[in-house]
């Protein structure tokens, strides 16, 4: 999507030249941002439920250094990690067999395909309550509502990835002369590949969704928890320091699995234009 | 050979039937002879009476069925149309006006990767616990792929229409209002699928932790008082609700698609 | 009772014998599309398979290469009936079917590798190959990153390093512009020239039939399809399109064609 140059549709401008140069726009738009946010909060405007930008700076200062119930910030931005990593890889260990399994056999698709289509509509979130049910409010019912939120997409998409493979790529390798083995080592899993990694993508992306959500109903340490701490409090300027923490960590996430694509599936890059 | 095929596919929507069957059997097996305790599990034979109770019974949890449905209803019809009036017309603009796309987009950048969910206790701070916060949760979720399609569905407008429209001498503002919204439409109506699912989500998240009514409470509710029934009601109506609404979405989509060929 | 009609006296590379295949979609319509189609392809020969769109060219070639099994009649690869895609034959496919995932040297060698040969061995093939196609320099791009007409001669490539003795190109230039086809067509003829194989080559193109073509098969402008018309091309090579037999030739086929559509 950031790919599509917009400078071709945008010949004229009506505005200064200065007001074109995408940098300066950010520039300026941040500091209004940010003066804007300022003015509200001194003037009262909000209330009292909003801190000062600079606040919010010295809360997230604060408790980088200072540990908070027993971790600082990092420590707890660790646990939450840890437990979508977890669920993560469990999801992969047992999602991309059944999806790959759904997508070569037509029976394993008729048992497991309705199941799937029955849990899909239901949010991961709503598995919260059975979960702690299940499990107590403990590591294991965390883990099991990020497996729940990851599981999904990895399964679908190894399940379309499998059947998506080009039909005819197989006549071609076929009449190379490859047999059943090299036609899945060189077709079947490069062709599905793309498609099992994006599902790998959106499930850890979901992951880092859910663990909050997790973590908001009920935690003593994670990222989640710093929010709920400062909700009890009543520490606004902590709860934004969580969300925004939060929001680095999932772009973070996102550029490093997209660096990771292109590393990984190196066709896919296209000829510069 | 397609005989044998068409044979074939009657046997695998038995095998399907039986699958779903076979599940709900081994989930009542069990129940009924308490290899899980009654505290983690309800039966489906009981998950359905309690359905038929509740639909006219507010014990325990304070509200009927219809109440709880309705509820969810409301919050999620109002927060996604906001999401809609608010991004598309904002990622319109976005897309074909630089000045506002260079101040509109860092901040957009920077909401973009907060998951809706983790607005949920500043929410709570703001609006309380109540229909507002829950509307706000779910119009954050639904603005987000809003501003995002209609953005993209302006930039892949074709530029040699543009082009021609420009030396026909259309201002800035016609070749908009002409071949720029028109030409994103298809890309708008895609968004209206994905935006609604984000929002479901949104909606589940919002009524667990700040809601007094709606499916997400009663699924909180059930947690409390210890009753898997009502958590496994809940969690089924939600599927069912979702799944309906997503039908209509689609049929509506699909409406205006085959409008727009047209 | 076929295999008596089979003439014993010459060797063909390629026989098919009344060949005929229908396709069913749901229970009660079924779909000829080929009728009792005889072909034969001599030892290095050049045969082109000429038809409009519809008319079964394709579905031909699959069940030369052995993708599909006619619903009657046999089709012989040397003097071998066809059971199963066989490495003797390269296919180059319309839609160019290289591997997305492998450059354009992984493409090439990927005959070579099935086959086992050690690394070293397939990418000295392979090299070679690339020299013959013309595509030095561009041995480490990707299929997306090519021209169409690049990406044919990577598939021509592969099959010839696959050491495949018939080419099936199932129309291979149809989705390059006018003159880039052109050049494509000498090109083949280069290539040809410089390792002889005997080649199969569907068109709906006429000039480019006369062009390239020792015989042409002329199919039938509708389905089923069946045989029209064989012409022996005796132009001498190379061909040129102002040549006055090769005027005449193409007027009598478009004539030709004109009666069957």
């Amino acid at each position: 999507m950031d790919k599509m140059n917009s400078k071709a549709l945008k010949p004229y401008l009506s505005v200064l030249d200065i007001f074109q140069n995408k940098n300066v726009l950010s520039i300026i738009s941040m500091i209004i941002f940010l003066l804007l946010w300022d003015f509200i909060v001194v003037r009262g405007i909000a209330g009292s439920y909003l801190p000062r930008p600079i606040e919010v700076f010295d809360r997230f200062l604060y408790i980088l250094k200072n540990p908070l119930a027993g971790k600082t910030l990092v420590g707890h931005l660790l646990i939450s990690l840890k437990r979508v990593f977890i669920a993560f890889i469990i999801a992969v260990i047992f999602g991309i067999p059944i999806g790959v399994l759904m997508g070569f056999n037509q029976y394993a698709r008729a048992i497991m395909k309705p199941v799937f289509d029955l849990f899909k509509p239901m949010p991961p979130i709503a598995w919260i309550s059975l979960a702690i049910l299940w499990f107590g409010i403990g590591e294991t019912s965390k883990v099991f509502i990020i497996f729940i939120g990851s599981f999904v997409p990895i399964v679908v998409n190894s399940y379309n990835g499998i059947r998506l493979v080009e039909p005819e790529l197989y006549d071609a390798i076929r009449i190379l002369g490859a047999d059943y083995w090299q036609e899945h080592l060189e077709v079947t899993f490069p062709g599905s590949f793309p498609a099992i990694f994006a599902g790998m993508q959106i499930s850890l992306s979901i992951g880092w969704t859910c663990v909050l959500a997790a973590e908001l109903v009920g935690a003593r340490e994670g990222i989640g928890f710093i929010i709920v701490m400062g909700m009890n409090v009543g520490n606004v300027a902590q709860i934004i320091v969580g969300m925004l923490v939060i929001a680095a960590v999932a772009f973070l996430l996102s550029v490093g699995l997209n660096y990771l694509e292109r590393k990984v599936c190196p066709w896919k890059k296209q000829i510069e234009t | 050979m397609n005989g044998r095929e068409q044979v074939k596919v009657k046997n695998l929507f038995w095998i399907s039937f039986l699958s779903i069957l076979i599940l709900i059997l081994v989930w009542q097996f069990i129940v009924s002879s308490g290899i899980v305790p009654s505290t983690m599990l309800d039966s489906p034979l009981s998950v359905i009476r309690l359905f038929f109770d509740k639909l006219t019974n507010v014990n325990p949890d304070g509200a009927t069925l219809g109440a709880h449905v309705l509820a969810s209803l409301q919050a999620i019809l109002l927060g996604y149309l906001l999401a809609l009036l608010i991004g598309i017309p904002l990622g319109l603009l976005m897309g074909w006006y630089a000045v506002i796309d260079g101040l509109v987009r860092p901040i957009f950048e920077l909401v973009r990767p907060i998951p809706p969910v983790a607005w949920i206790p500043l929410a709570i701070f703001w609006f309380g616990i109540g229909m507002t916060g829950k509307v706000y949760i779910i119009f954050i979720g639904g603005l987000v792929p809003a501003v995002i399609n209609a953005y993209t569905g302006v930039l892949m407008s074709n530029p040699v229409l543009i082009q021609m429209a420009k030396t026909y001498g259309a201002s800035k503002w016609q070749i908009f209002k002409t071949i720029c919204i028109p030409s994103a439409l298809p890309m708008i109506f895609g968004a209206l699928q994905v935006a609604l699912a984000i929002c479901w989500t949104c909606l589940v998240a919002a009524e667990l932790l700040a809601s007094d009514v709606g499916l997400g409470y009663l699924i909180t509710m059930g947690r409390r008082l210890l009753l898997p029934k009502l958590v496994i009601l809940g969690m089924l109506m939600l599927g069912v609700t979702g799944f309906i609404i997503g039908y209509i979405v689609d049929k509506i989509e699909r409406h205006l698609v085959s409008g727009l060929r047209r | 009772m076929e295999e008596a009609n089979r003439d014993i006296k010459e060797a063909y590379k390629i026989e098919c014998i009344n060949v005929s295949k229908s396709y069913n979609y749901g229970e009660k319509t079924e779909v000829k599309v080929l009728d009792k189609v005889n072909i034969k392809a001599k030892e290095n020969e050049f045969v082109v398979v000429l038809g409009p769109g519809q008319s079964g060219k394709t579905t031909l070639f699959r069940l030369i290469a052995g993708f599909e099994r006619p619903t009657a009649g046999e089709v012989y690869v040397n003097d071998k009936k066809v059971a199963s895609p066989n490495p003797k034959i390269g296919f180059v496919f319309q839609k160019y079917m290289l591997f997305p995932w492998k450059t354009v040297i992984g493409n090439i060698e990927m005959g070579p590798k099935l086959m086992g040969i050690s690394k070293k061995k397939r990418r000295e093939i392979a090299n070679y190959y690339i020299k013959l196609v013309g595509l030095e320099g561009f041995e480490n791009y990707y299929p997306n990153q090519l021209s169409g007409g690049m990406k044919q001669r990577v598939g021509i490539a592969r099959s010839y390093a696959n050491n495949a003795d018939i080419l099936l190109l199932d129309e291979p230039f149809g989705q390059l512009d006018a003159q880039t086809r052109m050049f494509m067509e000498k090109e083949i003829m280069r290539m040809w020239n410089q390792e002889k194989k005997t080649v199969c080559f569907v068109t709906n193109n006429v000039d480019e039939a006369v062009f390239l073509a020792d015989r042409i098969i002329c199919l039938e402008g509708k389905l089923p399809g069946r045989v029209n018309k064989i012409y022996n091309v005796d132009i001498p090579r190379p061909r040129e399109f102002t040549d006055i037999p090769f005027i005449k030739l193409r007027e009598e086929i478009k004539n030709n064609m004109e009666l069957i559509l």
